[in-house]
């Protein structure tokens, strides 16, 4: 558990005072919304509350694919990479750090896109803001254990740009769906339906656990 | 300080239809310093990381033991007693020396104890520079920091993988005067290098590599060699002696024979 606590705090450390990742992310998501808003054609706020949700998925998970292709690829510098698969335990922790501060990242870049996405979009998002922030939290945990163990198996390939989106966007399907479900409801004032929850956490979970045992084998030659 | 035996027995390796590695044997004694030659492609690396335990063999089998233990260490194990220092310097830039020590402690399920870490620092004449980003380091101070984080669990064996490469003379002659230190401490020292002069410097003995296959072991011989003057003899019948010239004219015999099987 130690080393999952040391991955984290290396990782947003080393974020801290490079910040290469957020912004990446940010000014990608922040130019998604804006060329949304140009394309979006008027609409009452009714039926923009139901397709808003997509626009703002579409943008999470974009940026998401950017903020998790640097996460193993910044190990490669200095072949840290090396170093992380010389260390003793259960390599599991090495996963659950560096999955946790991907998770923390990608979720604060979120946030900060909401906020823009609210006022270019007109969108009111403080009545359900607790739904959309329980949605995002657990939609996340799939993203980040899935994009983490896929980020560390192909980052020494020579298509790691292009197998990262590939390989994750299809596995995140069923959360996504769900994901959007939610927030089409919160985004209406709404509670997040029961079910949408339930496929988020049990997704959740099974994607965390399973990258967390298959971890070990990724960082083998 | 306990030592371990590694051992590898008709070890191979294989990347698709290359074979990097074929039957090759050895025996290592704890607190022996060996040096793993040979030219580029030869598979000295390869074996290094089979040794450390990062890659495993398509054939053969490599085991480590512990001073009278009969079973070997399982590769969780094995990983707890390397130190690794390669051609890049397994550092975060981004991170200050000091912390960059602090997080390989932590990776190896130790408490960093900062006066351990200082002391290392000072060993390897980074203490002024504790609190400076490794990133800003020239590439003798990035190497000389790796030593430091490749000890920092107290490892019984150091592979190192061409430590010397890119490093300048006074650099490298610093390098060399710690790998020295390090290996009168105890340790199993395994070095691959290209540089025979490295390798008779810090080694006891050599294992030359030619195109995966092991091709001469020779060995220093205490005593006897130093007596006619010649510094050092083979360990084993035909052996070359473990010295400069003998060793130079050996590489480049092997790297002859590869031009002339190219060629055919």
């Amino acid at each position: 558990m130690n080393v999952a606590w040391t991955l984290l705090w290396k990782d947003l450390a080393t974020e801290w005072r490079s910040r290469d990742r957020v912004v990446a992310m940010i000014v990608f998501s922040f130019l998604v919304v804006v060329v949304f808003q140009f394309a979006w054609p008027p609409m009452e706020p009714a039926e923009m509350r139901r397709f808003a949700p997509g626009v703002l998925w579409v943008t999470y998970v974009f940026a998401a694919v950017i903020g998790l292709g640097r996460t193993f690829a910044m190990e490669l510098e200095n072949d840290a990479m090396t170093a992380l698969s010389l260390a003793p335990g259960t390599r599991g922790w090495i996963f659950l750090g560096k999955a946790t501060a991907t998770w923390v990242l990608i979720t604060l870049v979120q946030a900060m896109t909401a906020f823009v996405f609210a006022l270019f979009f007109r969108v009111e998002l403080w009545t359900g803001i607790a739904g959309s922030a329980l949605i995002v939290a657990l939609a996340n945990v799939s993203i980040c254990s899935v994009g983490t163990l896929l980020s560390a198996m192909s980052v020494r390939s020579r298509f790691r740009d292009v197998l990262l989106p590939v390989l994750l966007i299809p596995t995140l399907i069923p959360v996504l769906t769900a994901a959007v479900q939610g927030s089409v409801a919160t985004f209406a004032g709404e509670a997040p339906p029961f079910d949408a929850l339930q496929l988020l956490i049990v997704i959740g979970g099974v994607y965390l656990i399973l990258c967390f045992l298959l971890f070990d084998f990724v960082l083998d030659e | 300080m306990s030592r371990v035996l590694l051992e590898g027995a008709g070890l191979e390796k294989r990347f698709g239809r290359v074979t990097a590695l074929r039957g090759v044997d050895f025996e290592i004694a704890g607190g022996e310093s060996v040096s793993i030659l040979g030219a580029n492609g030869a598979g000295k690396s390869t074996l290094l990381r089979i040794l450390a335990g990062l890659s495993r063999p398509s054939r053969g089998e490599f085991r480590v033991l512990r001073d009278g233990a009969t079973k070997p260490l399982t590769r969780d194990e094995l990983r707890g007693e390397i130190g690794y220092v390669g051609h890049a310097t397994l550092v975060y830039g981004e991170l200050t020396a000091l912390e960059n020590l602090v997080f390989a402690a932590r990776l190896h399920g130790r408490a960093p104890d900062r006066d351990r870490l200082v002391l290392l620092l000072a060993e390897v004449g980074l203490l002024d520079v504790a609190d400076r980003r490794a990133g800003t380091f020239s590439r003798g101070m990035a190497q000389r920091l790796s030593i430091a984080r490749s000890i920092v669990h107290d490892p019984r064996v150091l592979l190192l993988d061409e430590p010397f490469t890119g490093l300048d003379e006074t650099s490298a002659e610093r390098l060399s005067t710690q790998l020295a230190s390090l290996r009168a401490d105890g340790r199993t020292l395994i070095l691959v290098t290209h540089d025979p002069r490295r390798a008779i410097e810090l080694s006891d003995r050599a294992l030359v590599l030619h195109r995966g296959e092991i091709r001469a072991r020779p060995a220093r011989i205490e005593g006897a060699a130093r007596e006619d003057g010649s510094g050092s003899a083979g360990a084993n019948g035909d052996a070359p002696a473990f010295e400069l010239d003998a060793l130079r004219a050996l590489l480049t015999r092997l790297a002859e024979d590869g031009r002339t099987e190219d060629a055919a």
